[in-house]
């Protein structure tokens, strides 16, 4: 990965399986699945001390119980962690169970101060290492989203 | 067995781990033992500490990682000992300090604080060698099995609630100053690179 990211924390979502089937299946990248997001968080904050450039995958669901935590760890100590979420709820999302998340979860993020940005086209996908470096330098939590037609065409 | 005497005795066979606390009585009671400060108190997200640890001890895996966890911070994060049984990190030692009460919210008890056994709920999820210890003597006792066994070992600490608590962190540092204070003694003793060449 050009971001130089080799441990990713992860809890399914089906609209990222496939990148964390991809991330299981890489032997260059740590993975670490775990039972609940916010673990995700402090993982990642725990890998930064050692030097190593980690992601969390997880869905937009999971990212809005993490809150609590990326604001009481990493705001307060100043930790950046780069989530990569599902962008579910959506307009093209009719899944009846995302849909507070699609309206809620980036006001939400807005309301942290914590940087967010979309990816909804493949050539987008290169910008991804320079956010990760801009991570860095906000020092707290970014959120990466993936779009459904992103997704949806990186399996086509 | 009193929170002090027990952090005395681990402070004693520290050797070289790096130790992350969870906050409250257990970042409290390490930082009271030793004044280490290229050890990690965590200054909120109760619960994550073990998290955290488990991070840092993917990530270097060469380094014992020691997390201070308390009864109050794992309940709060049971689910971590399946996390971290899934990994099975063989240089994480994971110590939880129970009181059975959130000492340093006045003593309030903790939920089903008589019936719950942590060393069988760290078995059940997965962690073969874990433990409950009682006394200074038999902590004193087992530590140097237990730096010598592989992680992951769960070591469950029963000590006594204590009125003489301590509500303010004592740390005479706190949110970014602990950060840089502990990466840059990541960096000093790993020849690992936290911060990056322009500090970030």
């Amino acid at each position: 990965m050009k971001a130089g990211v080799s441990l990713a924390a992860t809890l399914p979502d089906d609209w990222v399986n496939g990148l964390i089937r991809r991330v299981a299946q890489d032997n260059a990248i740590r993975h670490i699945p775990v039972g609940r997001e916010a673990e995700t968080i402090a993982i990642c904050a725990g890998a930064f001390f050692g030097g190593v450039r980690a992601v969390a995958i997880i869905g937009n669901t999971g990212l809005l119980t993490c809150t609590g935590e990326m604001a009481t760890l990493c705001l307060r100590h100043a930790i950046p962690v780069f989530c990569i979420v599902s962008a579910r709820g959506s307009i093209d999302d009719h899944m009846v169970y995302q849909e507070v998340q699609g309206r809620r979860t980036i006001p939400l993020l807005q309301a942290y101060d914590f940087p967010y940005r979309v990816i909804d086209r493949e050539d987008e996908i290169e910008t991804i290492p320079d956010a990760y470096q801009w991570h860095r330098l906000q020092k707290r939590p970014f959120a990466l989203f993936l779009t459904k037609n992103l997704l949806r065409s990186r399996r086509a | 067995m009193k929170t002090g005497d027990a952090m005395k005795v681990l402070a004693k066979h520290r050797g070289d781990a790096i130790v992350v606390c969870a906050l409250g009585t257990a970042a409290n009671g390490w930082w009271a033992a030793t004044r280490s400060e290229d050890s990690f108190y965590m200054h909120g997200a109760m619960g994550f500490a073990a998290s955290f640890a488990l991070g840092l001890a993917a990530a270097i895996p060469r380094a014992p990682v020691w997390v201070l966890n308390s009864d109050g911070s794992l309940c709060m994060n049971l689910g971590c000992l399946l996390t971290e049984a899934g990994q099975q990190p063989g240089n994480l030692k994971h110590f939880v300090v129970d009181n059975q009460c959130y000492q340093t919210v006045s003593n309030m008890p903790m939920v089903n604080r008589d019936g719950a056994d942590y060393a069988a709920i760290a078995r059940g999820a997965g962690i073969a060698r874990a433990i409950s210890i009682d006394t200074v003597h038999d902590l004193d006792r087992r530590m140097p099995e237990i730096n010598a066994a592989p992680g992951p070992y769960f070591i469950h600490l029963r000590v006594e609630a204590e009125d003489d608590y301590q509500r303010p962190p004592p740390f005479s540092y706190e949110g970014p100053e602990m950060k840089y204070r502990f990466g840059r003694a990541m960096e000093k003793r790993f020849g690992i690179e936290v911060f990056g060449p322009t500090g970030f």
